[in-house]
């Protein structure tokens, strides 16, 4: 039964993985502008040209280009970047670590303050503080994360300078990496000056991606909290002599989790779609940023290949998420 | 009186709602040690309110308004929410009534059980382990083991009220609540329970109050009865006066509406509408004098 | 029961309309300044002037009388600017917004009430549409169709329809399960008629919600990419560059992001409270 449901789930994921390929091969396709003018210098012959264009394939016809495109991306050929001369795949997943490192951080501050904020809420319903808690997360939920980041640079950049605004670490740390796991790696190999300057480096961007997701968090949660708090086995914990923080502790919280994990995921595939312009914001040297110059650079093999990645991260990020939702809920694993 | 005696003593209890209207209307009633009290009347009248009240778990829009609750002597109103709860739980314990729900879906029936005796009452894991086993074992269930390791919707609605049963003796409290403890069930499943908490009562001395609609049951468990109807207390007698002589016209209603077990085959007959319109016209008069009296 | 029910409505008019009025005060405040952006603002936007480069903003010593809220690295009055940023602003918004809407929810209704091939096409259409990351996104299509107004508009509309085909689906779908539709099936009317005439009133409050949601999504979308040197040309006044202005300034006249940015949170706060009242207040269950 579980093996079925993840059968059909891979491929109707292959089937959107396709779609999205074929949507960002077409776009980048009748982009207009000639990208391999762009990497010429001034006074090339147009036997350059003729001959470049051969070399990336442009001289092909689209759905010929598509194949060949695909056929590559199959065997693990993203082809080379225009700009950067080296070969996609290796730029864009030496990019990828700085991404997930924020977008990881940016989840689990989420989770951290929109937790809190719905067991207060939860603990103290009917009273003002429930009240003061919705205004502001609904205020907070309506405002996105760019603007969050504007306001942190504005804040800790100029009137409050104590943190970082751009940037993963500081330049004049002395490390040498072999991964671009820059927290990971550091705590592994004891280098917390290293883990504390990217921290830093990370904590607003992280901030403005996380601000919204909490509140959407803090605002589900809560409110299936409430409806776990009515419940029996609640009433029952109740009359057991737990307290109220304890019965949500530990009667509520947990059903009350599952119906908002499902929210989670979707809205941590938001969260990450975030990090192209938070980076950007922040001059993070993540996937995003890199993305962004690769589209005003025409580099038409990068785009290609950071759109594909995004794509095959949202969608592996919402497969886990179904999974580890019929895994965690007992009704359904043993069904 | 001396209240030390009793296991409960609910004395002129009133609850109302915000607007206040009322719910429960002066309601007297005590529980002696190993007693069982039956609270029986019509849906509404108000009869599991007074089981909630008893434990402090009303919903926040009803408020005691006038009227004690005395637990073992100690007066609950006069305790804080803290001190109350504690009361509660170290006295008294509640059968709910519908096993479908009272049992949280996510975890598993061992902590369900040895929970409340490790985390409040302080036993080690061990000990409340050996309690749960025993207590699944007296409640009839045959693999106590594996049913403590399940989760709740492995269980059939009669093993679940089984579980709920033996989570509600094991901290051996003097006071049990059963709001109607099986009436979600199955006929055939009913009496099993029915002699199952019955059994149990006996063997451990602890006082139930019996919260039920059916004078059927009132008649198999309970050595005293509490007749209500509308909030208003209409009789408090023996249980076995109360059959062979009814000192209530609604008393005598109720129990002619019961099929008797004598003749199964009787038909109900149902509480005459006339009668239901005395009884609100007279409590109608009590509110109106009620309300005059309040400033 | 009456009395019950009328408590929590005791309070709630009044406060539903603060957070009706509020917001629509702002925003009418902004359409206002966008209209009579000629007559009002104090200096031509575009207008250098490098003898008044990085005024600060009135309160602050150094400033000049009539840049009240100083001027940017160029000399151009930040106050008025921003008030024909406003124009901006709107008509995104209105323009972008509404055709996302129609758009979106046409498919919404469709894929929800016809169901079969439509829902199947639309809905992978959309499991398409949201495994791309929405800003990336529209850079990409601003960059293939050429920076300006129409491109920017453009991108909205092809991007976010997924928000509204997505919410409005679900909801066309909870409706024609309703005994009302087929009742009204029963009456003899056709499958068309009905979802103008019985779906659409019902889901239409959730629809003005989300099209107030996007307006304010269309302001900050076209600030993100005028951010990116992505919108109409650099040198129009647009929130979004004047943003990406004090982005690279922010040491020197800070002040040129600090308003653009008040204006961009009031703006968004104020269409995402407006559609929550609107709903609200529309939605035939809530009455």
């Amino acid at each position: 039964m579980l093996i079925r449901t993840i059968l059909v789930r891979l491929l109707t994921t292959a089937v959107t993985l396709f779609g999205v390929a074929v949507v960002v091969f077409t776009l980048v396709r009748v982009a207009p502008g000639n990208p391999i003018a762009m990497m010429l210098p001034p006074g090339a012959t147009d036997e350059d040209i003729a001959n470049l264009t051969a070399l990336y394939g442009f001289d092909k016809s689209l759905p010929h280009q598509f194949v060949i495109w695909l056929g590559g991306v199959l065997q693990g050929d993203f082809g080379t970047s225009i700009t950067l001369r080296q070969p996609v795949d290796e730029l864009v997943l030496g990019r990828l670590p700085a991404t997930l490192e924020l977008s990881i951080m940016a989840l689990v501050i989420a989770l951290f303050a929109g937790g809190l904020m719905a067991v207060l809420g939860a603990r103290h319903r009917g009273g003002s503080t429930e009240v003061g808690l919705d205004l502001t997360s609904g205020a907070v939920l309506s405002i996105p994360d760019f603007l969050w980041g504007l306001l942190f640079v504005l804040i800790f950049g100029v009137f409050w300078p104590v943190l970082s605004i751009s940037g993963r670490i500081d330049p004049r740390m002395e490390f040498d990496f072999t991964t671009n796991f820059y927290v990971i790696e550091g705590i592994l190999r004891g280098r917390f000056d290293v883990v504390g300057s990217t921290l830093s480096h990370m904590l607003m961007p992280a901030m403005s991606l996380a601000l919204p997701l909490a509140a959407m968090i803090a605002q589900l949660l809560k409110q299936n909290l409430k409806e776990a708090l009515v419940q029996d086995y609640t009433t029952l914990a109740r009359v057991r002599g737990f307290s109220e923080t304890a019965v949500i502790l530990r009667e509520a919280l947990r059903n009350a989790a599952l119906p908002t994990l499902t929210l989670v995921g979707v809205q941590f595939t938001f969260l990450i779609g975030g990090t192209v312009i938070v980076e950007r914001l922040f001059a993070y040297e993540g996937l995003g940023n890199m993305a962004i110059d690769a589209v005003i650079n025409r580099d038409l093999p990068l785009i290609q290949g950071i759109v594909l990645l995004f794509a095959a991260l949202f969608i592996a990020i919402n497969l886990i998420v179904d999974l580890s939702y019929t895994l965690l809920n007992p009704r359904l694993r043993h069904g | 009186m001396t209240k030390h005696r009793h296991t409960l003593d609910v004395v002129d209890l009133t609850i109302e709602i915000p607007n206040g209207m009322r719910l429960l209307r002066d309601v007297s009633l005590n529980l002696e040690p190993g007693e069982v009290r039956a609270l029986v009347g019509e849906s509404g009248a108000g009869k599991s309110m007074i089981g909630k009240a008893v434990l402090g778990i009303l919903p926040s829009a009803l408020k005691i308004t006038s009227g004690e609750i005395l637990m073992e002597g100690h007066n609950l109103g006069s305790l804080s929410p803290r001190a109350r709860r504690a009361a509660v739980a170290e006295t008294a314990a509640l059968i709910p009534q519908d096993p479908l729900t009272a049992l949280n879906p996510v975890r598993k029936i061992g902590p369900q059980i040895t929970d409340p005796l490790v985390r409040i009452r302080g036993w080690s894991a061990s000990e409340a382990r050996k309690r749960a086993l025993d207590l699944l074992d007296r409640v009839h269930i045959r693999a106590p083991e594996r049913v403590m390791n399940s989760y709740p919707h492995e269980l059939s609605g009669g093993m679940r009220q089984r579980v709920l049963i033996a989570a509600a003796f094991a901290p051996s409290p003097r006071l049990i609540v059963a709001d109607e403890p099986t009436t979600a069930l199955d006929v055939t499943v009913q009496k099993q329970i029915l002699r199952l908490i019955r059994e149990l009562q006996r063997e451990t001395g602890t006082s139930v109050l019996f919260v039920t609609h059916d004078m059927g049951v009132v008649a198999k468990i309970s050595q005293k009865v509490t007749v209500l109807f509308a909030g208003k207390v209409m009789e408090d007698a023996p249980t076995r006066d109360i059959f062979t002589d009814p000192g209530h016209p609604y008393t005598r209603a109720l129990i002619a509406a019961t099929p008797s077990h004598a003749d199964p085959n009787r038909s109900f007959s149902p509480v005459p509408d006339s009668l239901i319109a005395d009884l609100h016209r007279q409590i109608a008069q009590d509110d109106s004098l009620y309300r005059g009296a309040r400033p | 029961m009456a009395d019950a029910t009328a408590l929590p409505r005791a309070r709630g008019p009044r406060s539903l309309n603060l957070r009706l009025w509020l917001p629509a005060a702002w925003l009418s405040l902004l359409a206002l300044a966008a209209l009579l952006a000629p007559f009002i603002a104090p200096h031509d936007p575009l207008a250098q002037d490098l003898l008044m480069e990085r005024l600060p903003p009135f309160f602050m010593a150094g400033s000049e009388p009539g840049y009240w809220l100083g001027t940017d690295s160029l000399g151009r009055d930040v106050l008025s600017r921003m008030i024909y940023g406003a124009r901006v602003a709107l008509f995104v918004a209105l323009i972008a917004a509404t055709i996302t809407c129609l758009f979106g929810s046409t498919l919404g209704l469709l894929a929800g009430y016809y169901g079969g091939w439509w829902d199947r096409v639309i809905s992978r259409l959309v499991e398409i549409w949201m495994a791309f990351p929405p800003v990336l996104f529209a850079v990409l299509l601003v960059a293939v169709m050429g920076t300006g107004l129409f491109s920017v508009i453009a991108a909205i509309a092809l991007i976010d329809w997924t928000r509204f085909a997505r919410v409005i689906r679900a909801e066309t779908m909870v409706q024609a399960r309703m005994d009302y539709v087929d009742s009204a099936r029963i009456g003899g009317a056709n499958r068309l008629t009905t979802l103008a005439g019985e779906i659409l009133p019902n889901v239409l409050p959730s629809i003005v919600a989300l099209l107030m949601l996007e307006m304010g999504i269309a302001v900050i979308v076209e600030a993100i990419l005028s951010f990116v040197n992505l919108s109409i040309s650099t040198d129009d006044p647009t929130w979004g560059s004047m943003i990406a202005e004090g982005r690279g300034a922010i040491h020197f006249a800070w002040w040129v992001l600090l308003f653009p940015l008040i204006a961009l949170f009031l703006t968004v706060l104020s269409f995402s409270t407006l559609g929550e009242g609107l709903k609200q207040r529309f939605d035939p269950v809530l009455q």
